[in-house]
């Protein structure tokens, strides 16, 4: 899951991208509302951390711009401002959270993996497909009870393809989704994670999960499809 | 409410005392007239009816050519009073009792008033001559008559206050009709002034908005008062704004600074750590808690400040102390990060002057002054410090060659957390606090601060401060100077 974060205080930003980078998040951040607005508009992120006062662009401007162009990307407001108003303006503007300054770092982590869940079609923190369950708080994975000790970015594709079950996902998407501009990435690298998936979900008396599918990418299948 | 003045009351009791006044005035004048019209008119009657007496005089018909009055034909009022005489003093006819009174044949008619029985009587006395048997050839014989005749005078008066009466009646019809139709005037007329105190009424600390009626803007006299009015709601709006944008920046740098420590302090324990990395977030934390700490420091000496300013009338200040020392402090202070920017500090003192400030004070207005301009200067640049006194003021320039300032900023700079942009980003350095805590510090004395662009290019920064007369005892001591917290921290 990829993270952007606009916030323009230095020591702030380090901290949550720290953070969301401990937790397997790939973080961009943007230290001002032009090229947070520029780097949103890609749309390759899978939530959207948004500071309000932010140099160069507001982060209200930011958030509009952005629903103007008929983007999704949840995006989560962090705001140091007083008033019920200005919250009630920034929902109706299309923002999906919102946490006021000084916040729990845990809360934030725990509110952008539920705005990224919802924004998948998803409720709970575990999620299934067939026999396999993946629990986005703990970061585990099992297969038919068992736990498999998979790798951080090994887990990240686990969980991405687990969010978009039965659509085919591109290399491209997977690098996009998986890794920040800051990450020197190669689409062999992905290759490789994938058949390290592949094998460590490899659980016998299963039938595989991962499905390649060739020059367009890879796809979950879920239990009862045709191989 | 006691002492309460009512102009509707007060306009309509003055205008109906003067209403008043000149009806008295009206009728004193009116009694002048009538009495002297009514006497005029009555002496033309005792005129008229002692012509009449003459008139009745007649030829007695008998051997001595006498004559005789004869009153048959004659009417009188029944309270008259007359006698006609002869030149010989033979009393012809008389009535009631006329007083005695002898004058010259050739006196014209003469008045006299008097009291019988109680009743005020005007006499007339009359002289005229009757002829008798004038168609003879001697020309007949002549008598001469005197008639004395007089009325009571009371009736005079009667008319008088007839007409008297007749005024003060219209006039207290009038003074009625007056009242009413002023208690109506006067409270239509300040209909505008109610309209406006019931717009005002609505004025209050969440609702600034007041649109003066537009009876109250075309009244000549509540113009003033409106305009006072919307002035003072601008100022008083405007200082409010100020004191709420004050409150919510505070609050802002506060908590953007509380969300630093304490997600450095949450990530630090998201999961368990080595001993090298629990010691570099340690010192992390420590550097954001000390930024939180110079915000606080800055808030709470302004708040000081800000609130010996509103003290500062009531005593004469105790504090005094070398601007010159408070210079050299904070260049000494800012020596370090100056040559971190390879920027030369140049000092030019002409002379020294004791300012009525607390030597702490003075030496953070210096310290925060020359802070600004290296934070403002670029690297290699020089920055020029001069010293001036004039007379009673003592003048602290500071110049760097900077990007200078823009107009824009200028109207802003001293405001509390301003920083020329609306992130309020700290790239800059500094809390926005410095060059308020430097207004507050040179208002508190009667002093003053600007900033301006230099002609050859950056910021010139304009300290005046009152000086105080030649110092009558030792400099203080090296020991009382202190440091100021912020440079320490800085270095």
């Amino acid at each position: 899951m990829r993270v952007l974060l606009i916030e323009d205080e230095q020591r702030l930003a380090e901290n949550i991208a720290a953070a969301l980078r401990e937790t397997g998040f790939a973080v961009d951040h943007a230290p001002d509302g032009e090229e947070g607005s520029h780097l949103a508009e890609q749309d390759v992120y899978d939530t959207i951390v948004l500071d309000l006062m932010l140099p160069g662009k507001s982060g209200q401007r930011v958030l509009q711009d952005l629903r103007r162009k008929r983007l999704h990307t949840p995006v989560l407001i962090l705001t140091a401002q007083e008033g019920k108003d200005s919250i009630v303006n920034l929902l109706n503007a299309g923002a999906d959270d919102y946490l006021g300054k000084p916040f729990d770092l845990g809360e934030l982590l725990a509110r952008i993996k539920a705005l990224i869940r919802r924004a998948k079609g998803v409720a709970t923190p575990v999620l299934k497909v067939s026999d396999v369950e993946l629990n986005t708080v703990q970061q585990t994975v099992r297969r038919r009870g068992k736990f498999l000790d998979l790798s951080p970015t090994e887990y990240r594709i686990l969980e991405y393809l687990i969010h978009r079950p039965r659509a085919v996902v591109s290399q491209q998407e997977l690098l996009e989704h998986l890794y920040d501009f800051d990450w020197e990435h190669h689409s062999n690298v992905i290759e490789a994670h994938i058949s390290n998936l592949r094998r460590k979900l490899n659980v016998a008396g299963a039938e595989p999960l991962i499905e390649t599918l060739r020059h367009r990418g890879y796809r979950l299948r879920e239990q009862g499809d045709a191989l | 409410m006691t002492g309460s003045i009512s102009i509707t009351r007060r306009l309509i009791v003055t205008v109906l005392v003067l209403e008043l006044l000149s009806a008295v005035a009206l009728i004193g004048a009116i009694t002048v007239h009538e009495r002297h019209v009514q006497l005029e008119a009555f002496d033309a009657s005792l005129i008229a009816s002692a012509q009449t007496l003459m008139g009745a005089v007649q030829d007695a018909e008998d051997e001595g050519d006498n004559v005789a009055l004869d009153i048959r034909e004659v009417q009188l009022p029944e309270d008259a009073a007359f006698r006609v005489e002869d030149e010989k003093g033979r009393v012809l006819g008389s009535k009631g009792e006329p007083p005695v009174w002898k004058t010259p044949t050739s006196a014209s008619n003469a008045y006299r008033d008097v009291e019988i029985r109680g009743r005020a009587y005007r006499f007339l006395l009359v002289h005229g001559v009757r002829v008798v048997d004038a168609g003879k050839a001697d020309g007949g014989v002549r008598h001469g008559i005197t008639v004395i005749y007089g009325t009571p005078v009371g009736r005079v008066w009667h008319e008088v206050f007839e007409a008297i009466r007749f005024f003060a009646i219209a006039t207290a019809i009038l003074l009625g009709l007056t009242a009413a139709v002023m208690v109506w005037l006067v409270r239509k007329g300040l209909s505008p002034v109610y309209e406006l105190a019931r717009e005002a009424e609505h004025i209050s600390s969440s609702n600034w908005h007041f649109d003066a009626p537009v009876s109250a803007q075309r009244t000549a006299e509540l113009k003033p008062l409106v305009s006072a009015l919307e002035a003072a709601l601008a100022r008083l709006q405007g200082s409010f704004e100020q004191q709420r944008r004050f409150t919510n920046d505070a609050a802002h740098e506060l908590k953007t600074d509380v969300a630093i420590v304490k997600s450095s302090l949450q990530l630090l324990a998201m999961r368990t750590r080595t001993p090298e990395e629990y010691s570099r977030g340690l010192l992390c934390g420590l550097n954001d808690f000390s930024r939180l700490e110079d915000t606080v420091t800055k808030l709470l000496t302004l708040a000081r400040l800000e609130s010996h300013t509103e003290n500062a009338a009531s005593g004469a200040p105790v504090w005094s102390c070398s601007l010159r020392d408070a210079v050299e402090d904070a260049v000494n202070q800012i020596k370090a990060l100056a040559e971190l920017k390879a920027i030369d500090v140049q000092t030019e003192f002409a002379a020294d002057a004791r300012v009525p400030l607390d030597s702490r004070d003075a030496l953070l207005l210096c310290s925060n002054v020359l802070l600004n301009a290296v934070q403002h200067s670029p690297e290699g640049s020089t920055i020029c410090i001069a010293l001036t006194v004039n007379e009673d003021k003592v003048r602290l320039t500071v110049r760097d060659r900077g990007e200078g300032i823009s107009d824009q900023d200028r109207a802003h700079i001293f405001e509390p957390f301003y920083r020329g942009d609306p992130s309020r980003s700290r790239k800059s350095g500094g809390t926005g606090l410095g060059l308020s805590i430097c207004k507050a510090i040179c208002e508190r004395v009667g002093g003053e601060i600007e900033i301006a662009n230099n002609a050859s290019g950056g910021a010139l920064v304009t300290v005046a401060l009152p000086a105080e007369p030649s110092p009558e005892g030792s400099p203080l001591p090296a020991s009382l100077k202190v440091q100021s917290p912020y440079s320490q921290r800085r270095q």
